[in-house]
């Protein structure tokens, strides 16, 4: 410990917690979601909430597009670790943060369109509302995704839970 | 956790990296900390190497192209040593605060004197 930056003391320093939020806040804001980010989400939930269409009208199975909502999520997931220098884990329902509820509500969101879209395509024939309902569903997922990130910047600027 | 100081992680600058990297991320680049931090790149080589050299912070290197990219995150000796850290760094702004508060200043309370 003999350097200069190394040796400053912070026994007595009542700034130094103080400190560690704002620069555990300047990381946070590293994970403002670039432009291309939101594009991609919104893509890949496209894809998702297309898997009903294509089921009725062209006989596709559920493989290829579970197959290309990956091959959108994977490099997404990829440049945005890479434009943010930040890896964050993986988090389930149960995980605790900020974000849980917002968790839930994507799964929610992502089953009820789904199945609303299946209902009004094979019942009712009402195409134009199964449109309606994934075009409504790609824009709460996105906004959703908008949410987690912020539950996800929030934990950051907490510190994890730790001080 | 026991609230107690840490000497490696006492200095600013490894306050900084240990506190950035236990705030919840998994893996930290390089760019990254160094920003957050508001440190040169040679502070925080030099710095993450004693950290690295006592097991607090596991390092990981690679490339994208011909750029080469390095990665921090904690090890679980490493959390646990600022978890405890920043409890006890946290009680001390507590009891300092609380004496202020009380107009006490001049008894200054137990936690002060536990220097690391």
């Amino acid at each position: 410990m003999g350097d200069v930056a190394g040796d400053q003391d912070v026994t007595g320093d009542q700034a130094a917690l103080e400190r560690l939020r704002v620069q555990r806040s300047r990381l946070a804001d590293r994970l403002r979601p670039p432009w291309w980010y939101l594009t991609g989400i919104a893509v890949m939930y496209a894809l998702v909430f297309g898997f009903p269409f294509a089921s009725r009208f062209l006989g596709v199975g559920i493989w290829p597009f579970f197959v290309a909502a990956l091959v959108v999520a994977v490099p997404l997931q990829w440049g945005w670790t890479r434009a943010t220098g930040i890896k964050m884990g993986f988090r389930n329902l149960s995980s605790p943060g900020p974000g849980r509820l917002a968790r839930y509500a994507v799964v929610v969101v992502t089953l009820g369109a789904i199945a609303a879209e299946h209902f009004l395509i094979d019942r009712g024939g009402l195409l134009a509302a199964a449109i309606a309902v994934a075009a409504l569903a790609v824009a709460a997922e996105v906004a959703l995704q908008q949410v987690l990130l912020r539950g996800i910047r929030q934990e950051l600027r907490d510190g994890g839970g730790v001080a | 956790m026991t609230a107690k100081p840490d000497p490696l992680i006492h200095p600013i600058t490894r306050l900084s990296i240990c506190g950035l990297l236990a705030a919840g991320a998994d893996w930290v680049e390089f760019a990254a900390l160094r920003d957050a931090a508001g440190i040169s790149d040679s502070v925080l080589s030099k710095q993450s190497r004693v950290l690295e050299d006592a097991g607090y912070v596991e390092v990981r290197k690679g490339a994208v192209g011909r750029r080469p990219r390095t990665w921090f995150r904690l090890t679980a000796a490493g959390r646990q040593a600022v978890q405890g850290h920043l409890a006890w760094l946290a009680q001390l702004e507590e009891a300092v605060t609380a004496s202020a508060r009380d107009g006490r200043l001049a008894d200054p309370p137990d936690v002060l004197n536990r220097r690391g």
